[in-house]
């Protein structure tokens, strides 16, 4: 772990003792050209070897305990807000998704419009007329046509001259 | 120290939690309402949802007009911060020329306007593109336009609607209540990006109703385009045609003449009369073709029969100091059916005057003259019929010949129908189907008697018979056809006098004896010999009652007779003019017609049997036995036939048959 002293630089090492000596004074107490001194500026540090060798793990039923109720707490309370929040956001999901859908809607329903609008314009009689006698087709004469199915007149024809 | 310190810590933890406290009430508390309202105004959107105008159909479900949602794009040009980056933006989004846009929106702004419109019919994609972009200075309206796909087919009975969609002539005016639709209101919860996440309908749109006419597009084409090509050739200004079932009054076609495009808004330079409804709106004085209201009068309250014999005159007749001629020659005495034949000027009036002017006016009043026909058409003419009590002694026998009263073409058909459906005033109808609702039919109601109705079909079908009016003109190949034709002069009020221009028409019907339709044709202001009825009217009527009763697969009642042919502009114009002081020598005399129907041609084939009256089972044993091919059609005993009877059979043509019981 990187301490203070570590980060500043301002460790010791002296092979296996370490000497604390007392700072050295470089400038007078009261050199008019001293800066402000940093908090612990004149606090230096040292590493102390810790032999944790002789610890010896040992089972704490209690914090064990205490563990697996923070756990279970922590899981119930995840369980609860997911519980509530899902619904919400997937009806939020579903909303975006819905609306994306009616604006689609609407969207087609105008386009079916001008469709039947360019349909009708194409099947308008005169412009058929103009057709009609491009291709040197004339309208059959009274009779000249007979329906096949004699309920549905539109239904089906056919020419028989 | 350190407690001091953390003493500190907490006051400032307090007055922080303090103001946050005080600044949370003041947010939620305080301008609730506020703030509320702002987001609100962020997080949701009011959004119009559209309600398009009825469309209007033909009887067989072709649109005639329809609305199509359109995108309009505004900007407010004192907002739009740099002229020349919005037009760069609009021209590019719109294709638009951006020069133009430019110095289009520059004279917008420069005028003080905060209004102006870039784009009135901007493609969905346009518009989206443009909402993306978000500008302040942009708007968008959703909107709807009125199309008329047929460009000006049924443009007088469709009308038109103005910028707003209301309408403002024709069915589109008169039935603005029906097709006019109420847009509802939806308010959409977006999030951040303006996507849609809830909605919530606040009014519900209501859709015009759907219109469906008795016209039926195909015979209002060729109504019109007939109308249009004998206007033309004839010199007339203007001109009708209408073509009514007698039964039930629904009017198939309504053709007037000179048209117009409803899509385009009326300009400075288009002709004022083109917007007219001649059919409906623009009475004219009918000339001969009244004379079947006055034969019908006759026939229902005197003792005139068609055999009985009139005395024309030898041609004129001087009445309260009027002489009236016919418009050539003469006749002496000949049977009331010949009067009707020869269209009788004289006959006409001596007929009228034994009628009398209190039943006369009754009958012309009876046959719906001098008031309104009741079709949804805004500005329908009642015509002109005066009262009894300001008749004249010369309005009897001017009367009698259609002078002194003005119809409608509306009118004329609803006349005609009577005399073809036996006797009924029946109320000519337009709109079939009200928002997928059928239009009841009102009750007819009895005029003349069945008896003089059948009567007077007879004597009208002399009319289109060798030595009539209206022969060969009128003549239906197929079809037995009774009619009448007319050639009033056209009044000139300021000189006076009436001039040698006429307003030619033609109203029959066929078949005879069952008739399906009824044609009215009218051509106001032709001249010449060739403008009168039987020359410039009648020709339309065989075009338009051609195809009529082909679309309406109508049977034929006669055999094949091909159709004489008279060269136009010869001698063989007939005497249908109801002239007041013409004389003799005017340049408009006409001559009696030849006979001179061309010989048909002998057709080659086996002959038709007559199945009427046997079963199906009979005839086709009959057909297979002869080796002829039958279309049978029903079920029952044979009603009608065609080929009829006795006629050839052409090679590969089948005899259908019509059964019913």
């Amino acid at each position: 772990m990187a301490t203070m002293p570590a980060f500043l630089g301002k460790t010791a090492h002296a092979g296996a003792s370490v000497v604390r000596t007392a700072p050295a004074v470089a400038r007078p107490d009261k050199d008019p050209c001293r800066l402000r001194a940093l908090p612990l500026d004149d606090v230096l540090f040292y590493s102390k070897r810790i032999d944790n060798s002789r610890l010896v793990r040992a089972a704490d039923p209690r914090a064990r305990g205490a563990c697996w109720s923070a756990v279970g707490a922590a899981g119930v309370l995840l369980v609860l807000l997911t519980g509530t929040q899902v619904p919400n956001l997937a009806g939020r999901l579903e909303g975006y998704k819905l609306e994306a859908l009616k604006g689609e809607e609407r969207r087609l329903l105008d386009e079916r419009r001008t469709l039947e609008l360019q349909e009708a314009e194409l099947l308008s009689p005169d412009r058929l007329e103009r057709v009609a006698e491009r291709q040197n087709l004339v309208a059959p004469t009274a009779g000249q046509v007979v329906h096949l199915d004699g309920n549905k007149p539109d239904s089906a024809f056919a020419l028989v001259k | 120290m350190l407690e001091r310190r953390l003493k500190w810590l907490a006051g400032l933890v307090l007055i922080w939690g303090g103001v946050i406290f005080c600044k949370l009430v003041s947010l939620q508390v305080v301008h609730h309402r506020l703030y509320a309202g702002l987001a609100r105004a962020r997080q949701e959107q009011v959004i119009k949802i559209l309600a398009p105008r009825g469309t209007i159909l033909d009887r067989s479900g072709a649109p005639l007009a329809m609305s199509v949602p359109t995108q309009a794009v505004f900007v407010n040009p004192q907002k739009v911060p740099d002229l020349g980056v919005a037009a760069d933006l609009l021209s590019m989004v719109l294709t638009m020329d951006r020069a133009d846009l430019y110095a289009r929106l520059e004279a917008a702004r420069d005028g003080g306007r905060g209004y102006f419109v870039v784009e009135r019919k901007a493609t969905w994609e346009e518009a989206q593109r443009l909402r993306g972009m978000a500008f302040d200075w942009v708007e968008i309206s959703s909107g709807s336009e009125r199309h008329y796909p047929n460009g000006s087919l049924a443009a007088h009975i469709l009308g038109g609607v103005d910028f707003d969609e209301k309408g403002n002539a024709g069915i589109e005016k008169s039935l603005e209540a029906d097709l006019q639709g109420a847009a509802g209101e939806e308010r959409v919860l977006t999030d951040v990006k303006g996507r849609g996440i809830d909605a919530l309908v606040e009014s519900e749109p209501k859709p015009g109703a759907a219109l469906t006419l008795t016209i039926d597009e195909r015979l209002q084409f060729v109504a019109e385009h007939e109308l249009a090509q004998a206007a033309r050739d004839k010199g007339a200004h203007s001109g009708s045609v209408v073509v009514m079932n007698p039964s039930n009054g629904e009017i198939l076609a309504l053709a007037s003449y000179p048209a117009f495009d409803p899509n385009l808004p009326p300009g400075p330079e288009d002709n004022p009369e083109a917007r007219l409804n001649h059919a409906s709106s623009v009475p004219f004085e009918p000339g001969s073709v009244f004379k079947v209201i006055t034969l019908a009068a006759a026939l229902e309250t005197t003792r005139l029969r068609p055999e009985s014999m009139i005395d024309c005159g030898r041609g004129s007749i001087t009445l309260f100091g009027r002489t009236i001629h016919e418009a050539h020659g003469g006749y002496g005495v000949i049977s009331m059916a010949d009067v009707l034949k020869h269209s009788s000027n004289v006959g006409a009036i001596r007929i009228g005057m034994t009628v009398g002017e209190e039943r006369m006016h009754e009958y012309v009043r009876r046959f719906g003259f001098g008031e309104k026909t009741g079709v949804p058409l805004p500005a329908e003419s009642r015509g002109r019929l005066r009262g009894l009590e300001r008749w004249s002694k010369a309005s009897l026998p001017s009367i009698s010949i259609g002078q002194e009263v003005s119809v409608t073409a509306l009118q004329l058909a609803q006349a005609a129908s009577i005399v073809a459906n036996g006797g009924l005033l029946v109320r000519p109808r337009l709109v079939l189907k009200r928002g997928g609702q059928t239009v009841r039919v009102p009750a007819p109601v009895r005029v003349i008697k069945p008896e003089t109705a059948v009567t007077m079909r007879q004597m009208m079908e002399g009319v289109v018979m060798p030595g009539g009016t209206g022969y060969p003109e009128a003549r239906l190949e197929g079809y037995s056809v009774a009619g009448k034709t007319g050639s009033a002069q056209i009044y000139d009020v300021a000189a006076k006098h009436y001039t040698h221009y006429y307003n030619g028409s033609f109203i029959g019907f066929a078949p005879l004896n069952n008739p399906a339709i009824v044609v009215v044709v009218t051509l106001n202001g032709t001249h010449g010999n060739l403008g009168f009825g039987g020359r410039a009217a009648a020709p339309v009527f065989h075009a338009v009652a051609t195809e009529a009763l082909r679309v309406l697969d109508v049977p034929r009642d006669l055999g094949e007779e091909p159709r004489p042919v008279t060269e136009a502009g010869s001698a063989e114009d007939k005497d249908d003019l109801s002239i007041a002081d013409l004389g003799s020598s005017e340049p408009n005399i006409l001559e009696e017609s030849d006979e001179d129907a061309s010989a048909p041609t002998a057709p080659v084939g086996p002959t038709v049997p007559d199945f009427k009256g046997k079963t199906m089972r009979a005839v086709l044993a009959e057909a297979a036995e002869k080796g002829l091919p039958v279309v049978p059609d029903g079920s029952g005993v044979a009603r009608l036939q065609f080929p009829p009877a006795g006629s050839m059979l052409r090679q590969g043509e089948r005899i259908r048959v019509r059964f019913s019981r």
